[in-house]
């Protein structure tokens, strides 16, 4: 299970995508790094038997269209609703996450999701024992997954 | 809001409710980001709000009574669920008064509700709606 993190974060992506979006194709590829300005980056603290972050980074584009969906409205720009329903859909397939994970007695926690800022981000050159990020397609656009997790010594 | 026939669990009463629900929220999401300037919006928000905390209250609480009645065994995880959304619009709509009608609270609760409910309606209750169909249970409470 530690080894197939990867897999479980794009497979809970996956699941949240079909049920509230209907979008049932996505594909995936592991990445290096992905840093653009036009994105919204959510990130989302996990404790318990493993420890780090996932960060969840959307482009605006992306965002939009998911927003738009959803609602059944058109947004034209992001603003503190749009920032707020994506922030709950990175909260969900991270709660997701948590139910396989327990599925296989890990136990964690997470913490509500936050805007995450690089710049300010003072464990950004941290090392993580599993440190592993994605880009994950689909049809209304590519979101990224950086998932950066300790087991405890 | 789009209600989406997927989403019905097959027990008239709740599929009722949910319905009313998405009704209910996506109306209150055209007012929210309606171009009418703010201060116009505000009664009316106040108005769907506190319509949305009774009635979001007695469709847990249906709900709730038809969970208990099939025995279903996420009950308690479900109910916990129930009661922190209550808690969050309970919360949310006490600090709407308290700062003076402050839009970009408002417009972060409504980004929330958006996706939770869909969440909710979508992946959770569907969860309530298998069990019954696995046990043969299947819309029996009118």
């Amino acid at each position: 299970m530690m080894d197939n993190i990867y897999s479980v974060f794009v497979d809970a992506t996956q699941r949240v995508f079909s049920l509230m979006l209907n979008i049932s194709e996505i594909s995936d590829h592991p990445i290096k790094s992905f840093r653009c300005d036009d994105e919204i980056d959510i990130a989302i603290d996990i404790v318990g038997d493993l420890n780090g972050k996932v960060i969840y980074r959307f482009p605006v584009s992306t965002s939009l269209n998911m927003v738009n969906i959803m609602s059944g409205m058109q947004f034209q720009a992001v603003d503190v609703f749009v920032t707020s329903a994506i922030s709950e859909i990175a909260n969900i397939i991270s709660g997701n996450v948590l139910t396989v994970l327990e599925e296989s007695n890990i136990k964690c926690d997470i913490s509500p999701p936050v805007l995450y800022k690089p710049d300010e981000d003072r464990e950004e050159n941290r090392e993580y024992e599993l440190q592993t990020s994605c880009c994950i397609g689909t049809t209304i656009g590519e979101i990224y997954l950086d998932i950066r997790l300790n087991r405890p010594s | 809001m789009l209600w989406k026939d997927r989403y019905e669990l097959g027990v008239p009463r709740i599929d009722r409710q949910h319905k009313e629900l998405f009704r209910r929220v996506g109306a209150f999401l055209q007012v929210l980001r309606s171009e009418v300037c703010w201060n116009e919006k505000v009664i009316r928000l106040h108005e769907m709000l506190e319509f949305m905390k009774r009635y979001v209250v007695e469709h847990f609480r249906d709900e709730e009574e038809y969970q208990k009645s099939i025995n279903y065994p996420r009950y308690e995880i479900h109910r916990k669920i129930h009661a922190d959304m209550v808690k969050y619009v309970s919360e949310v709509s006490k600090q709407f008064e308290q700062s003076d009608n402050n839009e970009e609270l408002m417009q972060q609760f409504g980004g929330r509700l958006l996706a939770w409910l869909i969440n909710h309606v979508a992946a959770e209750d569907q969860l309530i709606a298998d069990y019954a169909r696995k046990k043969g249970m299947s819309g029996n409470d009118g």
